[in-house]
């Protein structure tokens, strides 16, 4: 026993030493004299990475962010609404045929390599989206070649002035042209990168691209020559955090100075804080739930509208939304022109649901309870902020009038993919637009010509020729009013049909620091950054 | 001696090149294509033709597997299918130095608590130290790294909540070991920095293996306390410290390296988890994302980076026993 005794007295030295070393150790550390941050750099922190920066090959939201602020393109929204104004191009005219476009272009401007700016890099860069063989285009996945492929012919009329041949007249050729795969690239850097140019971008644009560490920091720095004059800011810093709630944290104590695609409870506890603030603004987006019309007993009208009968849009907002959501009735978003709002949304109303369904059994023969599989992504989208709460809420919905739902979970790519297929019977789905034009959500979304089975975006597998016919021609249509006549009359024949359930149009919202400034969220959801402002 | 660690050697070889043959193909079975996934909601189908010939998806299986351990031989991995431009190996430069830091100074805490625990636990025995150091163990193996990273965080709120320096320093290093780097330099600012980034995550990594040791240590610590030699060892008055760190430990310690072998293995395959919650841009999260998005040429590399890593380190784990215990050294030139 006194043998032990000894061993434990030596044992509490040994102990006593060891935590004296720890304890040094520790003030070693955290008395190290760390040096000071830069006042003047603006820290981005989002859930996610941009994959590459090349305009033409990529349509990942993370990547746009960062490709907005590097280039610029011909026109460009203003900095507050959905106007086009301006940017590259002086101003542009239209032949009265509306076949050709005209632009003329600012002189001086200097890609940030050096490389003049011209009719030519303009030239370079549309033909790398349309030119099916062009050399330098060098990755197959040119996402927004669609919306490019009614150009003809781009050509450089004098070193400023570049001229357009479309091959049909297009009320959508300009919007495209401010969007963001319109941005101009420098051709000799894509010349000598190659395809790493998606990792060593060079634009004209007000931050010049400094580095890039995947998954730990991309890098802009201020361009002193932009043709706007210098942004505030000396450098912009993306980082990468994929918890929401570590971001949450890292703006609380000021490590970031933005923080985007947040759940929206955690921006409402944000928004109590003094030293944040909140922006919003409406989103160009909708969240609807897919009805795939190939796959009985989908294809019957009574079952499609006791589906819609039977889910309380207003409590899903409430639950998924924290209330920070409109209700959708229209697939046509309310802040965009042509969105039809004298649709008589059918309520909520379990009872007449089972009703429906009853209806549907006794004339088409349809089985009850009706077994579906309700698909759903993994990762939230501005649209679907909590994409399990609201498939279990529909889910629950939905088992009680007499639907027996399986949800299928899928990464968000994977689960496009699958949908675009028509592998669903039900999916959870939704739009942010490209541009803002019904076009985007009408023709993409429900049109006969989007099913096939590469993938098409037509996920309801919705047929209607006559709705096709107003479709096309609202496409050429240069008349507004007109077009707006033909978008209406599509909308009545989506919701009488119900291929789909609109459930929202969210609001998007970003939490920002108060020393920060400058700063606009813009109702395109781009995240231009060049008159930020940091005030220590 | 060396015809052992050229046996050894060979095997790891071979081992490896097998692990990367049955991951090329495994991954090419799951389903979902690459392609299709990359065009997401934008397909074009001559475009996709066009990639898929461009890739060498239209060829049989053992084509492309030829193909790519053709490349390999060349020590070139290729670029990423989900990010083009992004060359493998440059992000595994990036990524095994993280993970290998991060490993490192998960074990400096994880083994030495570990084994006093244990030691305190065997000595003990039945006592409260024991009772202590198993509960300690036992909510180190249960409790989820998801709760435990955010318990930290909350409780050290003046420590970064992750990356693996201040998002604002311009990372201009010569290698990607930034802590390892800044301190052989003399740059101890920054290295003071590296460590304040890399102590959260660390402690929330390194409570498993922790606990694994320490119950090891614990259980085979006790067998060895009983043993005559040691009674023998106090009845001559040998120390506490000759009694357990002399006598004891090294006889226990075949065990112990052997959990501790396979915890490194582990760790050194990424920690997925840990590097979610902390951002930590790691081989864990680089793979998951890979496998994810099915972008077969990341799966393959990292897959690769990780059969070399782990046969290695169970290669050097080899030679330790070899240190350890003499007797199997005799066995071995016999």
């Amino acid at each position: 026993m006194r043998y032990y005794f000894q061993l434990r007295k030596q044992l509490n030295m040994q102990i006593r030493i060891l935590t004296l070393c720890c304890l040094g150790a520790m003030l070693f550390t955290l008395g190290c004299g760390s040096p000071p941050a830069p006042t003047n750099t603006l820290i981005y922190g989002r859930g996610g990475d941009a994959d590459g920066l090349d305009p033409t090959h990529t349509d990942i939201g993370e990547s746009v962010k960062v490709i907005v602020n590097i280039f610029d393109k011909l026109v460009d929204y203003d900095e507050e609404t959905l106007d086009l104004v301006p940017s590259l191009a002086l101003s542009w005219e239209t032949s009265d045929d509306g076949l050709v476009w005209t632009f003329d272009l600012r002189e001086g401007v200097k890609f940030h390599d050096g490389t003049p700016f011209n009719a030519e890099a303009v030239a370079f860069t549309i033909n790398r989206i349309i030119q099916p063989d062009h050399p330098h285009a060098y990755d197959n996945v040119i996402p927004f070649y669609p919306n490019y492929e009614g150009i003809e012919s781009v050509t450089p009329i004098d070193e400023h002035t570049v001229q357009f041949k479309l091959k049909h007249p297009s009320a959508t050729f300009i919007s495209n042209m401010a969007m963001f795969p319109a941005s101009i690239v420098s051709p000799t850097a894509v010349k000598i990168h190659k395809e790493h140019f998606a990792r060593n971008p060079v634009g004209t644009g007000p931050f010049k691209f400094e580095h890039w560490k995947t998954d730990q920091q991309l890098v802009l720095a201020a361009n002193d020559n932009h043709w706007r004059g210098r942004p505030t800011v000396d450098r912009v810093i993306f980082i990468p955090v994929k918890e929401s709630a570590v971001r949450v944290k890292q703006l609380e104590r000021g490590e970031i100075h933005i923080a985007d695609n947040l759940p929206p409870s955690e921006v409402d506890e944000l928004a109590k804080l003094p030293t944040i603030k909140i922006q919003e603004t409406e989103g160009m987006n909708v969240g609807y739930m897919t009805m795939n019309m190939d796959k009985p007993p989908l294809d019957n009208l009574l079952v499609r509208e006791a589906i819609w009968h039977a889910i309380d849009r207003d409590r899903l907002i409430d639950v998924a939304y924290s209330g920070h959501a409109t209700k959708a009735v229209s697939m046509v978003p309310p802040t965009m022109w042509a969105h039809h709002s004298g649709l008589a949304d059918r309520e909520f109303d379990p009872e007449k649901s089972k009703q429906l369904l009853a209806e549907a059994e006794r004339n088409a023969g349809v089985k009850l309870p009706i077994k579906l599989q309700l698909f759903v992504m993994a990762q939230p989208r501005p649209y679907m902020q909590r994409p399990r709460q609201t498939v279990v809420f529909i889910k629950d919905s939905l088992e009680r009038v007499g639907f027996d739902i399986e949800i299928v979970t899928n990464d968000i790519r994977q689960h496009f993919f699958r949908m675009t297929q028509g592998e669903h019977q039900l999916g959870l789905a939704g739009w942010s637009a490209d541009i803002p034009d019904p076009d985007n959500f009408l023709y993409t979304l429900l049109d006969l010509d989007n099913i096939n089975d590469d993938g098409g975006n037509n996920l309801s597998r919705y047929r209607n020729e006559e709705m096709h016919d107003w479709l096309i021609a609202a496409k050429s249509e240069l008349d507004v009013e007109k077009r707006k006549q033909l978008y209406l009359k599509a909308q009545e024949s989506i919701f009488r049909d119900a291929p789909v359930l609109p459930l929202v149009h969210t609001k998007v919202r970003i939490a920002q620091r108060k020393e920060l400034s400058g700063y606009k969220l813009h109702p395109s959801s781009m995240v231009r950054l060049r008159h930020s402002k940091i005030t220590p | 001696m060396w015809r052992f660690l050229f046996i050894r050697i060979t095997q790891s070889f071979v081992t490896i090149l097998v692990a990367v043959c049955l991951i090329f193909l495994s991954i090419r079975f799951l389903p979902g294509n690459p392609v299709l996934v990359r065009f997401g909601q934008h397909p074009v189908p001559a475009k996709i033709e066009a990639e898929m010939a461009k890739q060498g998806w239209d060829k049989p299986m053992i084509v492309q597997l030829g193909k790519f351990l053709k490349e390999l031989a060349q020590g070139d991995l290729g670029d990423s299918f989900e990010r083009p431009g992004e060359r493998i190996t440059d992000q595994l430069k990036e990524r095994v130095p993280a993970t290998i830091e991060l490993t490192f100074c998960a074990l400096l805490l994880a083994i030495p608590l570990g084994i006093l625990t244990g030691v305190a636990a065997a000595f003990w025995h039945t006592r409260w130290p024991d009772y202590a150091a198993m509960t300690l163990a036992l909510i180190g193996v249960s409790v989820p790294v998801f709760f435990l990273g955010f318990l930290l965080m909350n409780i050290f709120s003046n420590m970064p909540t992750g990356q693996r320096l201040p998002a604002w320093i311009v990372l201009d290093f010569k290698t990607d070991f930034y802590l390892f780097e800044s301190i052989l330099t003399g740059n101890f600012s920054m290295a003071g920095l590296a460590l304040k980034h890399i102590c959260l995550p660390a402690l929330a990594l390194s409570t498993i293996p922790a606990a694994m040791i320490s119950r090891i240590t614990r259980s085979s610590m006790l067998e060895v306390l009983s043993a005559d030699y040691l009674r023998t060892a106090r009845a001559k008055g040998a120390t506490f410290f000759r009694v357990v760190w002399g006598h004891a430990l090294p006889n226990a310690a075949i065990p112990i390296t052997n959990i501790l072998g396979y915890q490194i293995g582990m760790l050194l395959t990424g920690a997925v988890l840990t590097e979610t919650i902390f951002s930590w841009p790691g081989m864990g999260s680089y793979l998951f994302a890979a496998i994810e998005q099915r972008d077969y040429a990341i799966v393959q590399g990292g897959a690769l980076m990780i059969a070399t890593m782990f046969v290695f380190s169970n290669l050097l784990l080899d030679l330790c026993y070899l240190w350890l215990d003499p007797r199997l050294r005799v066995e071995e030139i016999s």
